[in-house]
């Protein structure tokens, strides 16, 4: 009886889930497209601890495209943080330093811990002591 | 006089000889510290970490396009 209803609620919430992960990513993958339009314009850019941010004022699908892929990441920051028995923030600002070392452009924005975007020029973003081995 | 007291009787010298080249410089002096020796092995466990999860992370960014447009 007991159990029956436990397996229940467990089902229910399963589904819960499942419908709102499909809601999220059916959203996020149709504004997808977008941020990465703004990542490439310099309104939208990575930081140091992790997630995206956005620098300046974005339209609405832009902001809530990039609220989805942060979700998105702290999640999946969560789980290896699990793993590795490190704390999520850890976690998350070693991807910051992959992010920055390797996936920002010439002429994209990013911006290290609270301090100000700034355009990425040339040469290789300064990155924060913890990064030392980022490559 | 015991058997015992004959054989330390006759070290004696040779440990009162001990303590006089001592006292001329001759011994080496090991003193104890104060403070209690500390081996930092942090540093090492702290880049370890780092390393292990800059691994993690560039797999993650790899493995996830889609959390990671450009």
């Amino acid at each position: 009886m007991t159990k029956g209803k436990i397996f229940l609620g467990a089902a229910l919430a399963v589904g819960v889930v499942l419908i709102a992960g499909g809601v999220v990513s059916s959203r996020a993958s149709a504004q997808t497209p977008a941020v990465s339009a703004a990542i490439a314009d310099g309104s939208v850019g990575e930081q140091s601890d992790g997630y995206l941010g956005v620098n300046g004022s974005v339209s609405a699908d832009v902001r809530s495209g990039v609220e989805a892929i942060n979700i998105k990441r702290r999640a999946a920051y969560t789980d290896l943080a699990a793993k590795r028995g490190v704390t999520v923030s850890d976690m998350a600002a070693a991807t910051g330093c992959q992010t920055l070392a390797g996936r920002v452009k010439q002429g994209q924005a990013y911006r290290i811990a609270s301090g100000p975007w700034q355009t990425k020029g040339a040469g290789a973003i300064a990155l924060p002591d913890y990064c030392a081995t980022a490559n | 006089m015991t058997l015992s007291t004959f054989f330390a009787l006759r070290r004696a010298p040779l440990i009162f000889g001990g303590v006089a080249a001592c006292m001329l410089g001759g011994c080496i002096q090991v003193k104890a510290p104060d403070k209690p020796i500390e081996i930092n092995l942090n540093v090492k466990v702290q880049q370890e970490v780092v390393v292990r999860l800059q691994q993690d992370a560039k797999d993650l960014i790899q493995n996830n396009p889609e959390l990671f447009p450009q």
